[in-house]
């Protein structure tokens, strides 16, 4: 138990931790004083100098960020000193700023303008021209640098040291022409480059991906995980709905990371631009291959699907086999096993992942499993007692008549086929496919049964670490689809007539 | 056979009146009142670029009105759903045989009556007439199956019920200083002169009964400050499931009701087709009497019209108390006058 | 939170108001004021020898409407001195269009000096209030409204959305 150190911040009492600065047992404790250059993750330089309060007995304003907490300190941070001081730093962080908050990505989340309406307010008595810099200069494949926004808090270029090491940005230049700037013959492009527009409190450094898509204030969010790999970050989830024209109509307008204990500040580029295509091919109606427009209930198709694998499982009980996803969330697994294992006593299982679902990993957050929920699998007993297929061997046993029928989640064994995913899938007598998408599986298959995505529902995934981590449901389910759990003991009632 | 002739004339004659007068009423009620709320009112209707102060436009309803579909809700009662409308027309239509719109003159050698039905109960066929008009309303209130409809209907009940009680009993003391029941014969008896100088008309010798006549005339023709049948702004009424030609029905029959009831206020009050210090004869004389009748209805009709636009609609509460405890009374009270009048100076030999 | 209340007494009525029928003679008194002076105005009129008009009414579209000096209606897009539209698609207006009328998505410029601009800009005039906020919200003056300019009906909804092109044409 460290030692607690006890001081006063604007007539509230504050417990610090030995060795922490004012500023960090304020933000503990949730109390906010104004900073820019400071993070938690990336130290604190103290050269915006928007944290500076007043200390009783201390002749001129400190930086909160460098003032290390005493006992007994009685620390003001909203008194008319401090935010004439305050104020007079943002003044001299504005003075060369180009204003054009209309035109700029960051505006609604802008440490600027938060800041200004809070302490600032004053008129400007900035008379000279404003010195001018690059504008827009794609400095890597996902963010845009614009030198005039910067106020040169540092944050970026002490990310790229000492987070993703990769060292692309640099401080450069004085005075009037210090800029960030690409460290010459470099480009931002490391697989975390899309944290610097997070880091970033103003609008120097933004998102190319999100640019001009939607303005903030219109956003939606969630609080979600991450499932591009078996790490679980914990993101946030933004999405724009209420006027469907902006975002070029889709639906997901971007993803935040959210502070957790796995991830910490970061996500990886992977996991943050690996959803654009969200709501392209999706599934939406129940459907039958033999009359596709006929309307059908999920009641209907249920009781048809059910039939179907009894009677194929008369004659040859261990012949249907299903394809199962990484992607399905720990409630999807008990109730995919209290189908498929506990009810229909089925024996061949295919869920080891997709030869393009296994990738790059490093020590900070990727990790090669390209699939979020692997270890909830295991819990209910797939990859422990229950051992995987492997894709050839499926195919094997499907082209040697051992498998007659393929019930297929959120995956697209046709496409992993590649040549012969066709002639193998039609060659089934039953192959159902359930997911968000449609895919190739789903053009060939009997019966399509929409699912949600995982931003569509409420779950959880239990990461490589065993960590179980909630997600939230951030948009509504497209058409007639329904959670992966929820079909499952749909069909379960179904088959147990 | 030229008797035969005569009558069918007169009845044609009535009709025309009443169908003419109602269809000119329409553009009267919208002039009149956009005249005196500083309007101009509809004036747009023209043929050939002529508008003539918007006469057109009654002629524009017409045809919009016949043209029309004839929308007929599902679920509506059916031979009741189409009987209301003929109901409610035909009872008003048929009062208006009884009105005399003119006396007796003296032509070719014999005596012409102008009252197209000479009744010794004119009186009494007039009222029951005006009373079974309200069979329509509570009939197309309840074929609607709609409920305002339905609620037009029984505030159409309830308002004849509380006013025709009331309208006998104002009528009873004009009836008994007249001696009959009679419409003709009534109107003959106020051609006399009181005092040699002031007509004796029914104005003048039962002035509170010709005041009540007013507020339960109103009433009986469903116009505001009584139209709470219809209540356009609350209820839209009975006639909310019509369409078309019915609808325009159910505004003729208002229109016919007002004019039988002006009617009968000019013959019983303001000396019916008599014209004051003039004794009327001859194809002339029958002609004046046609017109003096006339301009004494129109005149009642123009004075409802302005009440209608200058009073706001009753309450129903406000109108049943207004029937039942001020008018009745009130009209009971005339009715024992009168007759106290009519003995004391019967009695004094002044009559 | 106390609620205040203020007592109004209601107007007292005396006998004159509570017989009821003087005071609808009165009623009457003035409508037949009304009428008869107008009666009389209109008259004059017809006898071409009009003094003061006998209705308040406007013949709207015979006679032009009266609008208030300062009612502004159409809206109008400006141009920069090259031609092209002001707007830099920043969607203030949008935002605060509280009609939620007005349609914008934004694109990169291809002009150096501008960054931004509207690849549509659509406003649906038959959603509109005419409140002016977003003249108001406007942080580059690219949005106006005309003065004058009330006849905007069409035959079709879709003929009301006006695009760019429309919204920055001088006005008929």
């Amino acid at each position: 138990m460290a030692k607690t150190i006890k001081f006063r911040l604007d007539g509230t009492a504050v417990e610090a931790l030995e060795g922490e600065t004012v500023l960090e047992a304020a933000e503990r404790a949730g109390l906010r004083i104004p900073h820019y250059c400071w993070h938690k993750a990336l130290g604190n330089p103290g050269n915006c100098r928007m944290c500076v309060v007043e200390v009783e007995g201390a002749p001129k304003p400190q930086a909160a960020c460098r003032l290390p907490a005493k006992e007994g300190l009685v620390v003001r941070s909203a008194s008319p000193a401090s935010r004439r001081a305050q104020s007079a730093a943002l003044e001299l962080h504005l003075v060369d700023h180009p204003l054009d908050c209309p035109v700029c990505d960051q505006a609604g989340e802008c440490g600027l303008q938060d800041y200004y309406m809070d302490i600032g307010r004053y008129p400007s008595a900035m008379r000279e021209d404003k010195a001018h810099a690059a504008k827009r200069v794609p400095v890597g494949p996902h963010i845009m640098l614009d030198q005039e926004r910067c106020i040169l808090c540092t944050r970026c270029a002490r990310f790229v040291s000492q987070v993703s090491k990769s060292h692309e940005l640099g401080i450069f230049g004085r005075g009037h022409n210090e800029a960030v700037a690409l460290v010459p013959g470099r480009v931002l492009d490391n697989p975390y480059s899309g944290c610097l527009a997070d880091v970033c409190p103003v609008g120097a450094l933004t998102d190319r991906d999100f640019r001009f898509q939607v303005r903030v204030w219109y956003l939606d969010g969630a609080d979600s995980v991450c499932p591009g790999c078996s790490r679980g970050c914990g993101i946030r989830v933004h999405t724009s709905t209420r006027r469907p024209w902006h975002n070029k109509g889709r639906r997901l307008a971007r993803l935040k990371p959210r502070f957790t204990e796995v991830n910490g500040h970061w996500i990886c580029d992977e996991g943050r631009y690996g959803y654009a295509d969200f709501d392209t091919d999706r599934l939406g109606k129940v459907m039958r291959l033999k009359d596709p427009s006929a309307e059908l209930g999920w009641d209907v198709v249920c009781d048809e699907v059910a039939v179907a694998i009894r009677q194929g499982m008369l004659k040859d009980p261990a012949g249907l086999a299903v394809v199962a996803s990484g992607g399905l969330s720990n409630e999807d697994w008990r109730a995919f096993r209290s189908l498929f294992v506990d009810a229909l006593k089925l024996e061949r299982f295919l869920f080891a992942p997709e030869p393009d679902q296994v990738g790059e990993q490093d020590e900070l957050l990727r990790r090669r499993d390209k699939v979020p929920n692997l270890e909830g699998g295991k819990a209910a007993g797939f990859g422990t007692q229950i051992k995987s297929l492997d894709w050839d061997g499926l195919a094997g046993e499907i082209e040697s008549g051992k498998v007659w029928g393929l019930y297929v989640v959120d995956r697209d064994p046709v496409k992993v086929w590649g040549e012969r995913g066709r002639a193998l899938a039609e060659g089934l007598s039953l192959l159902v496919c359930q997911g968000p998408r449609k895919g190739l599986t789903g053009g060939l298959a009997h019966y399509r049964l929409p699912a949600t995505d995982w931003l569509e529902e409420a779950g959880s995934f239990t990461n490589f670490q065993g960590q179980v981590q909630t997600y939230l449901p951030a948009l509504k389910p497209l058409g007639a689809a329904r959670p992966d759990w929820d079909i499952f003991s749909a069909l379960e009632k179904a088959v147990n007539g | 056979m030229i008797l035969l002739g005569w009558t069918a004339a007169k009845v044609a004659g009535a009709l025309g009146f009443g169908l003419g007068l109602a269809g000119f009423l329409g553009w009267v009620e919208r002039k009149q009142s956009a005249v005196l709320q500083d309007r101009i009112g509809a004036n747009r209707a023209d043929i050939f670029g002529w508008r003539i102060l918007g006469l057109f436009h009654p002629v524009a309803d017409g045809i919009k009105l016949m043209t029309k579909e004839d929308f007929i809700p599902r679920g509506v009662l059916r031979p009741f759903h189409d009987l209301a409308p003929a109901l409610s027309l035909g009872c008003c239509m048929v009062c208006l045989a009884a009105l005399p719109f003119g006396g007796e003159f003296e032509a070719f050698g014999g005596s012409w009556s102008l009252q197209p039905l000479p009744s010794p109960v004119g009186l009494v066929y007039v009222l029951a007439l005006l009373g079974l008009g309200v069979h329509g309303v509570v009939m197309a209130g309840y074929a609607s199956r709609s409920n305002y409809g339905l609620l037009g209907g029984l505030r159409g009940a309830a308002q004849m019920i509380a006013t025709e009680v009331c309208m006998a009993a104002i009528l009873a003391g004009p009836v008994f200083l007249y001696g009959t029941l009679d419409l003709q014969e009534a109107v003959r008896w106020q051609g006399r002169l009181l005092g040699g100088w002031l007509p004796a008309w029914g104005v003048f010798t039962q002035p509170l009964a010709f005041l009540l006549f007013l507020v339960a005339g109103t009433a009986a023709s469903k116009r505001t400050p009584f139209d709470l049948p219809e209540g356009e702004s609350e209820i839209v009424g009975y006639h909310v499931e019509y369409s078309g030609m019915k609808f325009g029905m159910f505004m003729m029959s208002d229109f016919i009701e007002n004019i039988v009831v002006c009617g009968l206020g000019a013959a019983l009050f303001l000396g019916g087709w008599q014209v004051p210090f003039a004794h009327l004869g001859g194809p002339l004389g029958g002609a004046v009497m046609l017109v003096s009748f006339g301009a004494k209805t129109c005149a009642l009709i123009f004075l409802l019209m302005q009440v209608r636009w200058t009073l706001p609609r009753l309450r129903f509460d406000q109108l049943l108390d207004l029937g039942w405890k001020w008018l009745l009374p009130l009209a009971l009270a005339n009715f024992l006058a009168t007759v106290w009048a009519v003995w004391w100076l019967g009695r004094h030999a002044c009559l | 939170m106390p609620v205040s209340v203020r007592p109004v007494a209601r107007p007292s009525r005396g006998l004159w108001e509570q017989v009821y029928i003087l005071e609808v003679v009165r009623g009457l008194g003035v409508t037949f004021r009304h009428f008869f002076v107008n009666l009389w105005r209109h008259g004059l009129k017809l006898a071409g020898r009009a003094t003061e008009p006998g209705a308040v009414t406007i013949q709207y579209p015979d006679d032009p409407a009266v609008l208030g000096r300062r009612a502004r209606t159409r809206h109008r897009l400006l141009r920069r001195a090259d031609g092209s539209p002001r707007c830099t698609s920043c969607l203030l207006c949008e935002t605060i269009c509280p009609a939620k009328c007005i349609h914008i998505t934004a694109e990169e410029s291809p002009d150096p000096g501008v960054e931004k601009r509207a690849r549509s800009f659509d406003i649906d005039i038959g959603m509109c209030v005419f409140c002016g906020h977003c003249v108001e919200a406007c942080p580059v003056d690219a949005i106006r409204m005309d003065a004058d300019r009330v006849e905007l009906a069409a035959y079709s909804r879709t003929a009301l959305i006006w695009d760019i092109e429309s919204l920055m044409q001088e006005p008929r």
